[in-house]
């Protein structure tokens, strides 16, 4: 549903500076789980950006559905790892989850009924009057997922989108998604640089150098539901981790 | 949620000690005048000037001077504003017309406006238009800056995330830009609504402009130095009256941000 081909991108007016994205081609399945992991730097911000329809690739192109995409596309949401900088603190919760659904065209009604249900899915039933800033951290993330949710996309990225909570937080919000991924039965291109991350979440993972080119590609055999404790102790985790840990190690540490 | 309110009895020292400052000065002042330690022509007892203040704020003529002063000071902050928020966000979204203008705004800004005055005057005589131009010319510039620094300090990621959810540049503007920027532009409002009191009463003094410093005038020429001095006390009253009304509105608009959050948010 999602095919990323080609795709080059190079930062200013020189076509011939060393590109941030060079090359990179890959698919994602409907309703597949991708994990993209990479070390920070080599490049995974700038191809979510080209992806997302945020900046236009100097090469090469991203269909989503069959579209090319040149602006961000309906059908895609976008959880950031900034979630207190792209919370709007002067909305109320529940105005930062619907106000993006009244210029979809969705009305009041459609548009209250799925704001609430996103926030019941996310666990936040009942703080729709509250403040962003009020919440913690962990919460403030599960409001930007509910905002994502409500918006009914076909496809959601996320960019590191657990990185700034703390470990206990993390494995909640790893379990709240994987719910909410089936229950909505969308697509998820999920970055981190966290291995165990990675393949706890996803049917398939991808390990990304510097400049963003795909260097490794393996599927992850592990059954679902997933749970954070036996899951975690099954020998093809072990493997797997050994595998990516590999992967990533073998690549020469940015500049 | 923890309450921004601190325990009563703390509360009460605090403000006990607050007015035991204040009337410390007070009484301070009255001894000085009442043992002639100033010359009591020049500095009566403070009771007195607040006697005369007391018999002004029964009279109509006060709140006349009163409405005169105010009435320059609303319409040149207003038709400031009117002019330079619309001004300072064409010039906060596009960078080019920001940089050209730039040179031409820090060569204007720092013109003292009371140097204006021997113009406004030739211009516009003495009456409430004089007083109109001087503070709108003085406070242009601060609500101008305020209001391109709000529009430039737009978070990137709050920008970015309106556009992934497809608001169109109208709503990018009502939904992120404005309420954005609105913070700092208060901030100018407050700052424009200060110097232009000053300088409506420095117009008033100088040029004999209708007004509480007109009247602060003919105190001191008719040698009553109770009523000048009651009338300084007015002026003072009146600066603070209105950066409260400035504090409190924004504390009711601004209430998200983190300025006014007090203890609620982090």
């Amino acid at each position: 549903m999602l095919d990323v081909s080609q795709l080059r991108k190079v930062y200013g007016p020189d076509p011939n500076a060393p590109p941030a994205v060079a090359d990179l081609s890959f698919t994602v399945a409907e309703q597949e789980f991708v994990c993209i992991l990479g070390s920070s730097g080599c490049g995974k911000s700038t191809m979510l950006r080209c992806l997302s329809g945020l900046d236009s690739p100097t090469a090469g192109e991203v269909r989503l559905r069959d579209r090319r995409v040149t602006k961000p596309p309906e059908e895609m949401a976008f959880v950031f790892q900034d979630y207190s900088r792209s919370l709007l603190p002067w909305m109320k919760v529940r105005r930062n989850v619907s106000f993006p659904l009244r210029y979809k065209g969705v009305g009041n009604r459609a548009a209250d009924d799925a704001t609430e249900e996103a926030l019941d899915a996310v666990g936040l039933a009942g703080k729709g009057d509250l403040y962003p800033w009020q919440l913690s951290g962990g919460m403030q993330q599960r409001v930007a997922i509910a905002r994502a949710l409500a918006y009914k996309p076909r496809v959601l990225l996320m960019d590191e989108p657990f990185a700034s909570v703390d470990a206990q937080t993390r494995t909640g919000l790893e379990d709240l998604l994987l719910d909410v991924w089936q229950r909505y039965e969308i697509t998820v291109l999920f970055v981190t640089h966290d291995i165990d991350e990675a393949i706890y979440l996803a049917d398939r993972v991808l390990v990304l150098r510097a400049p963003a080119q795909i260097r490794h590609s393996t599927t992850v055999p592990l059954a679902r539901p997933r749970d954070q404790l036996t899951t975690k102790q099954q020998p093809e985790f072990g493997q797997l981790r050994a595998e990516l840990f590999n992967a990533l190690d073998a690549q020469p540490a940015p500049a | 949620m923890r309450s921004s309110v601190s325990p009563a009895p703390a509360r009460f020292t605090d403000l006990g000690i607050r007015i035991a400052g204040v009337c410390t000065v007070l009484a301070v002042f009255e001894l000085t005048a009442r043992t002639g330690l100033l010359p009591r022509a020049w500095f009566p007892p403070i009771s007195e000037m607040y006697l005369e203040l007391g018999k002004l704020a029964f009279g109509w003529p006060l709140w006349v001077e009163i409405g005169r002063t105010l009435s320059g000071w609303a319409l040149g902050i207003g038709l400031a504003a009117v002019l330079a928020i619309p001004l300072g966000i064409a010039l906060g979204t596009n960078n080019l017309a920001y940089r050209l203008s730039k040179a031409v705004i820090e060569f204007l800004r720092p013109v003292p406006s009371v140097a204006l005055i021997p113009l406004a005057v030739l211009v516009y005589g003495t009456g409430l238009e004089m007083k109109t131009f001087l503070i709108a010319f003085a406070t242009f510039w601060p609500i101008l800056l305020q209001t391109i620094y709000g529009v430039q300090g737009v978070d990137p990621v709050a920008m970015d995330t309106a556009r992934c959810y497809g608001l169109p540049q109208s709503a990018r503007f009502t939904q992120i830009i404005a309420p954005s920027a609105a913070p700092f532009i208060a901030t100018g409002l407050r700052i424009a609504s200060a110097i232009a009191l000053v300088l409506a009463i420095t117009a008033e003094l100088v040029v004999g402009a209708p007004g509480l410093g007109q009247a602060i005038i003919v105190a001191q020429s008719g040698a009553n130095a109770t009523r000048m001095y009651a009338l300084i006390i007015v002026a003072g009253l009146l600066g603070w009256a209105l950066n409260s009304c400035f504090q409190f509105v924004e504390r009711r608009l601004l209430r998200w941000h983190p300025a006014q959050r007090g203890e609620e948010g982090r």
